[in-house]
């Protein structure tokens, strides 16, 4: 007995690490990084000081820090939810756009409807958009078999491209004689309430934190969520359970391409209010960031998203403080996601090692002999 | 320079051990200059040890190989192929996207370094096919080539390599009978010109045809080397199976039962390469009886198991589970409990908790699930129930089965297809790399099923597990059943012939014992 706990403790480790992991690669970033600011002849203390009193630092600084945490927030969910799927959705930048497309038809238009209605209209509006864009690559890769990475990537330009036509002076969204390709203002009726006053805090993160608790919800409760982790984790397994594989990649990968398009959709209602050329500006890609370096955790993806809104939020202020340029923020987040999966690498490893530790060899030589 | 008729290969005392089995026993081996060498040998017999031995894939723990009379070290493939040795396995070993003639020079030093010059590669391929007389474009990629083509694209890495001891690898698995006839002369042929071969087979007739010798091995070590033509396919089928120790056979009272609880109807489907794996199968199973499918991997049990289960779908013939036809996958767990053949690929998801692959099928059930949400604890509950039930041993029923070793891993399986108490289980090589102990338990399990009630398929390329729990047993043979047998008074012997699929031999032989 005594010799099983001691085969089965490594284990538990394998199982708890998973929730510390982020941290480990946060804390590796910072410290790297603080090399740089070194170099750069600053005071890594100082500037990290002053990075943390730009993003949480006042109620202006924690308003631009859920700003910026807010487009994250909602592309990372719209990823993660691919990844629980086994599906590798780098199309959020392009579900941004779609679903701005469509927010934007709905909010711009005088419906004669109560503003409340309005809003959830233009809201649900984006998620449509996104998840109708999304229905591409669910349908190529479930029932065609083609790689949804391929086409969610290559629909990125499409998505950029069709809204800078539609925002275009003579298209059906562009504004009549200005001299930049936008489109309309967003009527008042169909936009996200400011959640504190003289700032830009809008009511995005409140969509983005709820979301995340209920998809956490759908993913772990739920027998859509059960069979979605099930095909995401072993699809032979999955339909030899009963489960309809495709049908169910087919659902999961365009709800997450709705969910990218509640990202563009709250960038267009809640913060530029108008459709814009090119407005996005990889936000999409920094999603992905945030849900790797999530593993696909809901929760996790909430807690990602704010870091990374702080640490592009604070930049600003350490900019200003002690000299060091902004784009210092995006090399620590590049650096936390490679450590992450540098140390999943390893985690994996040390798994995949004693996986084959405990396989009985007998297996091994018959399955040698056929 | 080699003779036809001088001894090309020793192979003497290879033991190979791997933790928990003796793989090669004190094998001696001998290979003629010029002469085609048949292995033959059930399923984990080691004959495939052996190969991978002299291609240096792995080493021997004590044993002397020579060549030629020269004692060598075969550390690698590598070494392998420098020391004239080449082997074409039962999956081919090529790079689909590249051209033929890139797969041929691949891992060849350059001719012309550092630039890759495939002219004089090109204009020996021309040279090679002519000779053989192959139709083949060296500029085609191998994805569009037909098995048959692919094979010999691996002789011709072979010839490229000037290769003198050939291993062929149970070469006719993939082929089609009229390719077989013809991958037989160019075995003759390059016998002729001096090759000597190594050729793995499971049929005895391949070996009558196209062997000047064979060796048996069983259990790891060498029955007996015999000329083809001088034995008779019942002799070699005894020194396959033939067995100095069996299990124990429990004796148990035989079910009156006539109803048929599995109906199987000239069943035909195709395997996953779309080829025909069971033709026009019919079979019943009745409650209270365990009946064992014996015979060589691959020869439809696996296909057979999976049209029963729902998972393939037949182009003919029709399943029945107590009189519902199976449309689909089963996933009630009352009517058919199905333990794979892989558990760790099919059976379970690895990530997942052991709570969580216990309701892998019946987790919409209304006790596991109210308004589409999962009720994790009522969950936790019946796998804290079945934990118990089947000893599981686990520190938490949230514990990934990853982390379980593989004789729990099976108890989750077995966990999950048996406490629904199903009328019809079917186990495919349920016992397939579990210890002594876990396999006892296994079959134990099997037994109280059978004895519940339930009609119980037992499907498994160790035949002595199959004499030890069956009722009767039933050999496949190329996707068809080659007999039906009374487990309690069956031949070894005879059983083993109609596993090579030696139906007239074997009809002969029951006539006379009878």
């Amino acid at each position: 007995m005594k010799k099983r706990t001691a085969t089965v403790l490594p284990g538990l480790g394998g199982f708890v690490l998973p929730y510390a992991r982020p941290f480990l690669a946060i804390a590796l970033a910072l410290l790297v990084s603080a090399g740089l600011i070194l170099a750069r002849g600053a005071n890594p203390i100082a500037a990290y000081t002053a990075m943390l009193q730009g993003a949480f630092g006042s109620v202006a600084a924690l308003a631009n820090t859920g700003v910026r945490a807010t487009p994250l927030l909602l592309g990372g969910l719209g990823v993660a939810l691919g990844f629980k799927a086994g599906l590798l959705n780098v199309g959020a930048e392009g579900q941004i756009y779609a679903g701005g497309i469509a927010a934007t038809a709905v909010g711009i238009s005088p419906l004669p409807v109560p503003p409340w209605l309005h809003l959830l209209l233009t809201v649900v509006a984006g998620f449509v958009g996104g998840a109708l864009w999304g229905l591409i690559p669910a349908y190529l890769r479930a029932y065609r078999g083609v790689s949804e990475i391929v086409v969610t990537l290559m629909l990125n330009y499409v998505g950029i491209q069709l809204a800078s036509f539609l925002v275009q002076e003579y298209a059906p969204l562009g504004e009549q004689g200005v001299f930049y390709p936008q489109s309309p203002l967003i009527l008042p009726s169909a936009h996200l309430p400011i959640l504190i006053k003289g700032t830009s805090l809008h009511g995005g993160i409140v969509l983005g934190l709820v979301l995340g608790v209920f998809l956490h919800f759908v993913l772990r409760y739920t027998n859509f969520g059960f069979r979605t982790r099930m095909v995401g984790e072993n699809p032979e397994a999955a339909r030899y359970a009963g489960v309809d594989v495709r049908r169910q990649i087919f659902t999961a990968l365009s709800v997450a391409c709705g969910l990218g398009g509640l990202a563009g959709t709250s960038e267009v209602i809640g913060l530029k209010l108008r459709l814009f050329d090119r407005f996005s500006q990889g936000l999409g890609y920094d999603a992905i960031a945030v849900a790797l370096m999530a593993n696909g955790n809901p929760l996790g993806v909430i807690l990602t998203a704010i870091f990374f809104g702080a640490l592009r939020a604070g930049a600003g202020k350490m900019q200003v403080v002690v000299g060091i340029e902004t784009p210092i923020a995006s090399v620590i987040q590049a650096l936390a996601v490679l450590f992450v999966i540098a140390i999943g690498f390893t985690e994996r490893a040390r798994v995949t090692r004693r996986e084959r530790e405990q396989e009985p060899e007998q297996e091994r030589a018959v399955h040698g002999d056929q | 320079m080699d003779r036809n008729g001088d001894i090309a290969l020793r192979m003497v005392g290879i033991t190979k051990r791997f933790p928990g089995v003796l793989a090669n026993d004190n094998v001696t081996f001998e290979l003629k200059a010029g002469e085609v060498h048949g292995l033959l040998g059930e399923n984990g017999a080691g004959k495939t040890t052996l190969v991978n031995i002299l291609f240096g894939i792995h080493q021997p723990d004590s044993g002397e190989i020579f060549i030629n009379d020269k004692k060598v070290e075969v550390t690698s493939p590598r070494a392998a192929n420098d020391l004239g040795i080449g082997m074409v396995h039962q999956h081919f070993m090529l790079v689909e996207n590249l051209t033929a003639l890139e797969n041929i020079v691949l891992g060849l030093p350059l001719e012309r370094p550092p630039l890759l010059d495939l002219n004089p590669a090109r204009a020996r391929f021309r040279e090679l096919t002519k000779e053989y007389d192959l139709d083949l474009d060296p500029s085609t990629p191998v994805w569009q080539l037909p098995v048959g083509d692919q094979q010999w694209l691996e002789f011709l890495k072979l010839l490229f390599r000037d290769a003198r001891i050939l291993i062929l690898d149970e070469p006719t698995a993939v082929l089609a009978p009229s390719q077989v006839e013809r991958l037989f002369k160019t075995i003759r042929y390059l016998a002729d010109e001096g090759c000597s071969i190594v050729f793995i087979s499971h049929k005895l007739r391949e070996m009558k045809e196209v062997a000047d010798r064979v060796t048996v091995l069983r259990d790891g070590h060498v029955v007996g080397t015999v000329d083809p033509r001088g034995t008779t396919p019942s002799q070699l089928a005894q020194m396959m199976v033939g067995r100095d120790v069996f299990l124990d056979r429990r004796s148990r009272p035989l079910s009156e039962s006539k109803q048929a609880v599995l109906a199987i109807n000239g069943l035909s489907c195709q395997d996953d390469r779309g080829t025909l794996a069971l033709r026009d199968l019919s079979l019943n199973a009745y409650a209270g009886e365990i009946v064992g499918v014996a015979g060589v991997d691959g020869n439809g049990q696996r296909e057979l198991a999976e049209c029963i289960a729902g998972l393939r779908q037949p182009t003919r013939g029709t399943v029945q589970i107590n009189g519902k036809p199976v449309s689909g996958v089963v996933r009630d767990t009352s009517l058919l409990g199905f333990i794979p053949e892989d558990r760790r690929k099919t059976g379970l998801v690895l990530g997942f908790g052991v709570a969580e692959n216990l309701i892998l099928k019946t987790f919409a059930e209304p006790r596991f699930t109210r308004h589409r949400v999962m009720q994790w604890g009522a969950i936790q509950q019946e796998a804290n129930t079945l934990i118990q039930e089947y000893d599981i041993r686990t520190p938490h029923s949230m514990m990934p089965v990853r982390f379980l070793s593989g004789g729990n891993q099976q108890r989750v399986v077995v966990a999950r297809e048996l406490s629904g108490d199903p009328a019809l289980v079917v186990a495919s090589q349920a016992t397939r790399g579990l210890d002594v102990s876990a396999i006892e338990s296994a079959h134990k399990m099997l037994l109280r099923e059978r004895n519940r009630g339930a009609a119980v398929l037992f499907i498994s390329t160790e035949l002595p597990e199959v004499l030890a729990l069956s009722d009767r047993i039933i050999i496949m043979f190329e996707g068809q059943i080659m007999g039906e047998l009374d487990a309690e008074s069956a031949d070894v012997g005879l059983i083993g012939e109609l596993m090579l699929g030696h139906r007239e031999v074997a009809e002969m032989a029951a006539g006379e014992t009878v």
